[in-house]
């Protein structure tokens, strides 16, 4: 039967075998659950990190880290976004857990320059509204900024 | 290494897009499939219980409230098959040399 196979049909079969592995890798990502908790639990933080006391505000970020690797440890392979299905570790391959963790790091970095400028100025409740402006962006823009940092990074 | 081998049953274009996403998951929902193949649920069913009749693909059913999921997944035999059918395409390809 092989032998009844033109090479350009065969080619064409390759496509469409790559295009399928491809959509797959497109379900790579975190669920939009995650990345809401994710703002919420920013929004806590920056406001317990305003008006509560430093002892309170310290205890809710180690505790806020805790929940996020006992809670979210088995998401951040990026394999379980949608219940429609699971990628295969081979298709997400193994880069989307340090993407995740460095994103959130530099969202951290983002979160106290943006409170020190704010401060600066004169604003008052820096903290609430740079965790704010972080929670808006983790909220509305996670899916898409981990999708093109993926991409970035050939993950 | 694989071995080339073609493989008629997974060769037609539906059926070789449905067994290359299941190969790419460890498992897909019948919903996921569907959409994702733009096939019909008698369509979806016909094309799984050929490659489960095979060997290739198995079905659970699972509780979901109070209706049932369908998740289908590649066996073993099925990514095997699957991998010589690649590489035997690959083959075609090699030997005719480079496209125009």
């Amino acid at each position: 039967m092989s032998d009844d196979i033109a090479p350009e049909q065969a080619r064409s079969a390759l496509d469409a075998v790559e295009g399928a592995r491809r959509a797959v890798g497109e379900e790579v990502g975190l669920p939009r659950g995650y990345w809401w908790a994710m703002a919420a639990g920013w929004l806590v933080l920056g406001v317990l990190g305003d008006v509560g006391p430093v002892w309170l505000a310290s205890v809710a970020t180690l505790a806020f880290g805790a929940g996020h690797s006992v809670f979210a440890t088995r998401l951040l392979s990026g394999r379980r976004r949608t219940g429609g299905l699971r990628v295969s570790a081979d298709v997400a391959g193994r880069r989307t857990p340090l993407i995740v963790i460095g994103m959130l790091l530099a969202l951290v970095a983002l979160t106290i320059a943006a409170a020190l400028g704010l401060d600066a100025d004169g604003t008052g409740h820096p903290s609430v509204w740079a965790a704010v402006m972080a929670a808006l962006v983790i909220g509305f823009g996670g899916p898409e900024i981990l999708r093109v940092l993926r991409r970035w990074a050939h993950a | 290494m694989t071995r080339a081998r073609f493989d008629e049953l997974i060769h037609p274009s539906t059926r070789l897009t449905l067994v290359a996403t299941l190969a790419a998951a460890d498992w897909a929902e019948f919903a996921f499939l569907k959409e994702r193949l733009r096939l019909s649920d008698s369509a979806l069913s016909k094309q799984l219980a050929t490659l489960e009749e095979a060997g290739y693909v198995t079905t659970e059913r699972r509780p979901a409230g109070t209706r049932r999921k369908v998740r289908a997944r590649l066996t073993p035999a099925g990514r095997e098959a699957f991998d010589g059918h690649v590489a035997a395409l690959r083959a075609i390809v090699a030997e005719a040399g480079p496209a125009e």
